[in-house]
């Protein structure tokens, strides 16, 4: 990874204010039950957005990985897992609060939180894996292997499984997709940019975890 | 006195909205009170970047020296 | 063709092991059978289809991690690398898969046949209760054979095994215990089918995957 330059912080700064501000503000429909809750779509939804982004770019470098046995690709692999944990841990927080306040509970039998559990789960597990290793070409390697194949069999789980079962969640059995009545054109105005905010802030923390960890290396 | 007479008057408020339409903060966006939860917000999360920014050009400089050493 | 004949060989060869050392295979068969004896001295009787697929299931994974992760255990780190050489990291691999879930649909068998003794159910959709048993079954030894040569390579331990493989195996046992519960509610197969589906194409993805990745696993 290249250090980022400085007009992608701007855009960052520019589109994560952008989302606060115009998230607040904006008119959204008036929908019984979610009422104002709706603005959450800009900062829940997107927090697990810019997640699932990270573990995918965590997923490429590991294949990367793989082909060059470059140490710096497996330790953006790990990198990006971790900062992606940290957005995954506030999508759930914040998606527990919100079901509270919508659907009567903190946790309710939902394919889309179990699958965001099970991947929780998954990269906890990767982290695991990585700390049983002595061998720096072993770990990476072994721990590559696991995030490829944890990556695609989530991937398949995320994307087959809700679709078939009932959830609560807008676009599966039976309720309409986002498209349908909750994202009007003045929400995806706000939408949008605000989960690239929230990817490239990601991004941005895992570029300067990067350095660190390069700095940590020369001292030695 | 005033601030219960006010919280009494938007509970009544409240409790009439309902069974009406679906109830939205109007009321915050009347009195303009709406502004004042993004001014918090913002300010919060310019400290934050400030922060970030901070530690970005920290780490910068720490590249810079390990670098010339 | 020289393929196949190298196939059929290590597969001789790993039964032929078996045969001669049954401690492996027998110590699964009975960690199986005590369990299915703790939960039916415990249980006594279960009157809720659900609970009785879950019940099931959980003890089926539970004796997959253990059947599995003795089988690599077994082989030495010298006679693995001959074998490798000797016939290739796919072919090493596939067989590997064909023998677990080889000795994972035995046990699965036995399974059936024990827990409806111990806790009799109707079941209305025979033919897809079985086709759940032999898909959920080589399913969870199709992806156990990858997870347990990483855990292999991490220490090998049985904890290591579980904490890697449950968040990938959820995904499976999630459809599988779906598709029992349908076939013991006597669901028609118009529904049933795309849950069928859905655990082959898992048992198949998981299948490509392992090939793909697994000559990684070996290069170091």
């Amino acid at each position: 990874m290249q250090r980022l330059p400085l007009s992608f912080k701007i855009t960052t700064i520019i589109l994560v204010f952008y989302t606060l501000i115009a998230g607040l503000l904006i008119d959204v429909p008036a929908l019984n039950i979610l009422n104002e809750t709706i603005r959450n779509l800009f900062f829940h939804v997107t927090s697990w957005f810019a997640m699932v982004f990270l573990f995918f770019a965590s997923f490429v470098y590991s294949i990367k990985y793989l082909r060059t046995a470059n140490e710096r690709d497996d330790l953006l692999a790990r990198l990006f897992v971790q900062v992606g944990m940290v957005f995954g841990a506030a999508g759930m927080l914040t998606g527990m609060l919100w079901a509270n306040y919508t659907w009567g509970s903190y946790w309710v039998p939902d394919p889309k939180l179990n699958g965001a559990a099970i991947a929780m789960l998954a990269y906890l597990a990767y982290g695991v894996l990585r700390n049983s290793f002595q061998d720096n070409i072993q770990r990476g390697k072994v721990s590559a292997v696991y995030n490829i194949f944890a990556f695609v069999m989530m991937l398949l789980f995320v994307f087959i499984l809700p679709r078939m079962t009932d959830s609560l969640h807008p676009g599966n059995g039976g309720n309409p997709a986002f498209s349908g009545y909750d994202l009007d054109n003045t929400m995806r105005l706000v939408f949008y940019p605000a989960s690239i905010g929230w990817i490239f802030l990601g991004v941005w923390i895992t570029e300067m975890r990067f350095r660190m960890e390069g700095l940590k290396q020369r001292k030695k | 006195m005033k601030k219960i007479s006010s919280t009494l008057a938007l509970v009544l408020l409240f409790i009439t909205a309902i069974g009406q339409q679906a109830e939205m903060a109007d009321q915050m966006r009347e009195s303009g009170k709406i502004y004042v939860v993004v001014g918090v917000i913002v300010l919060i999360f310019i400290v934050l970047f400030a922060y970030l920014i901070y530690m970005d050009v920290r780490l910068r400089k720490i590249e810079k020296e390990e670098n010339e050493r | 063709m020289a393929e196949l004949k190298n196939l059929t060989a290590i597969l001789v060869k790993e039964f032929k092991s078996d045969f001669r050392n049954p401690y492996v295979l027998g110590g699964a068969g009975l960690f199986l059978l005590s369990t299915l004896f703790v939960c039916y001295i415990t249980i006594k009787r279960i009157h809720q289809p659900s609970i009785w697929v879950a019940l099931f299931w959980i003890i089926m994974l539970f004796t997959s991690f253990n059947a599995v992760a003795k089988s690599f255990m077994n082989e030495s780190r010298a006679r693995m690398l001959y074998l490798y050489t000797l016939i290739g990291p796919s072919i090493f691999i596939v067989s590997k898969m064909i023998y677990h879930a080889t000795i994972m649909l035995v046990l699965s068998m036995v399974a059936v046949l024990v827990y409806t003794t111990f806790f009799e159910i109707t079941i209305e959709d025979r033919l897809v209760f079985f086709a759940s048993v032999v898909l959920g079954s080589t399913g969870l030894a199709i992806t156990l054979s990858l997870l347990s040569t990483i855990a292999s390579k991490a220490g090998n331990n049985l904890t290591l095994l579980a904490i890697l493989g449950l968040p990938i195996l959820l995904p499976l046992l999630m459809v599988a215990t779906t598709l029992m519960k349908n076939s013991i509610d006597g669901i028609d197969l118009s529904v049933q089918y795309k849950y069928l589906f859905v655990l082959f194409g898992l048992n198949l993805s998981s299948l490509g995957l392992s090939i793909v990745l697994f000559p990684y696993l070996w290069r170091e």
